[in-house]
């Protein structure tokens, strides 16, 4: 005991070992920040195209829509992170942090499809209905009938996947970027600290305190969509 | 009686996969009229009735409005024209009552913002629901939301209103509430399709009877003729069955 609370007090006395802890958790904030901005945006787009009517002119988005949800969903992030950069971003000097921003982003587009696609499929069609009798567009439908309430059903689901990315982006360590899981494998290694245990507990604590905080704005979030829900009279 | 027409409907077939509903049905409205639909259920009765605002397209035939025949490109135009009402009222849950009624009005630019709201509110009066205006739709009964969504068609003064079974999903004190309204609505000259099994309120309110069986019209007579003198053994049989 007395020896974890010693390396407590070397971990947190050391600023070398607090600047890098602090570096390697902003690239982790970063990185998830864009991936789950890139995965709600390209995600939402992928379902609106899955749920749409079928047409001719969409027959070719329509696949391109599915094959891209099957092929991500159908192999490891790992691979695909190794895929983007060392084939597709393979160029010198091209800034690691897009590449991994693509790659958590793009994964992460497929899973916020099928959560975008079930909530829009879970509203009740009598309100799309209700909508085209009054003469709606469907674009009005889509904007102030449907999304609010599929939203509202599915965000639980979002907040889900907002947490599973900033977990998986504990991973890029594999492409040698130096993220907050990274950082606590440096700091407890040999040449430093010499013991992994405060490093990477430290590290846990920060990924928890991230994710109660996006747990506690989600919930927040939640009770805001929730309010025509309520029988009673305000 | 003013004998303009407003909706005919030629040879209309209507088929979900391989499974014929409307086999081929011939149909004119005029102002003024008051028309329910009577027929067995699976008789194609709702189907029929969603076609003529085109919630459900056509396999085969025409429908006209005024002399337009109804395509995709000017069916929403038409449809400030054709409103409905809907078994499940199928008010927006996630807007106020007062933003349901206004919804359609603001977005299609019909009148000033403050004179719509106003309408809303003299609409919501006359139905006794105006403290209701600013709650969802959740908080209502069966019988109010029903209520709501008449005067919500009712927003776009439209020239036909459609009422698809507009009771079935209600109790019997809530159904009075609702038929009383689209009684008062047929007293003022509303021309209307009521899609209904309310006997009562059929022979009461109908200016003519349309019986669908097997996607087809089998009878289409005044209401005192069609109940005390039906002419097709179809129609007998129905009649007493029910009645």
């Amino acid at each position: 005991m007395e020896g974890f609370i010693g390396k407590v007090a070397e971990l947190f006395g050391t600023p070398e070992y607090i600047d890098s802890l602090l570096h390697g958790f902003w690239l982790t904030l970063q990185i998830s920040y864009f991936a789950i901005l890139l995965g709600l945006l390209l995600g939402a787009i992928i379902a609106l195209v899955d749920t749409a009517k079928p047409s001719k002119w969409l027959a070719i988005p329509k696949f391109i829509c599915r094959t891209y949800t099957v092929i991500i969903r159908g192999t490891p992030m790992a691979l695909q992170l190794f895929i983007m950069f060392f084939i597709i971003f393979a160029i010198r000097d091209f800034p690691g942090i897009i590449t991994a921003i693509l790659a958590f982003g793009l994964n992460s587009a497929a899973y916020s499809a099928e959560v975008f696609r079930a909530g829009i499929l879970s509203v009740d069609s009598g309100q799309t209905e209700a909508g085209l009798a009054l003469g709606l567009s469907k674009f009005t439908i889509m904007r102030k009938i449907v999304a609010p309430q599929a939203i509202k059903n599915i965000i639980p689901s979002l907040g889900n996947e907002i947490i599973t990315v900033l977990k998986e982006t504990a991973i890029v360590g594999m492409v040698g970027m130096y993220d907050l899981n990274m950082a606590a494998k440096d700091i407890g290694s040999g040449q430093n600290m010499a013991s992994y245990v405060v490093p990477m507990f430290v590290a846990a604590l920060f990924y928890l305190a991230t994710i109660y905080l996006i747990t506690f704005i989600v919930r927040r979030v939640e009770k805001s969509f929730r309010k025509s829900d309520s029988r009673t009279e305000e | 009686m003013n004998e303009e027409i407003l909706i005919k409907v030629k040879n209309l077939k209507k088929s979900f996969g391989d499974n014929p509903i409307l086999k081929g049905i011939n149909f004119e409205l005029k102002k003024g009229e008051r028309v329910v639909i009577l027929g067995p259920s699976g008789s194609g009765k709702s189907t029929f009735l969603r076609c003529i605002n085109r919630l459900e397209e056509p396999t085969a035939g025409e429908i006209y409005y005024k002399d337009t025949l109804m395509t995709d490109h000017n069916i929403r135009k038409i449809r400030e024209d054709v409103g409905m009402v809907f078994q499940h009222f199928n008010l927006i849950n996630n807007l106020t009552v007062m933003e349901n009624l206004t919804l359609a009005p603001f977005k299609l630019h019909i009148g000033k913002r403050k004179a719509v709201r106003k309408r809303a509110m003299e609409l919501l009066k006359e139905i006794g629901l105006e403290d209701k205006a600013d709650v969802y739709p959740a908080s209502l009964s069966g019988g109010q939301k029903q209520r709501v969504a008449i005067i919500r068609a009712m927003m776009l003064e439209p020239e036909v209103l459609l009422f698809d079974e507009p009771t079935s999903a209600l109790d019997p004190e809530a159904i009075e509430d609702v038929l009383a309204l689209i009684r008062e609505l047929a007293g003022r000259g509303m021309t209307i399709i009521v899609v209904s099994h309310e006997m009562g309120f059929a022979k009461e309110v109908a200016s003519r009877i349309v019986f669908l069986d097997g996607g087809k019209i089998i009878e289409e007579d005044a209401p005192e003729e069609f109940f005390n003198n039906p002419k097709t053994e179809r129609v007998k049989e129905f009649l007493e069955k029910i009645l």
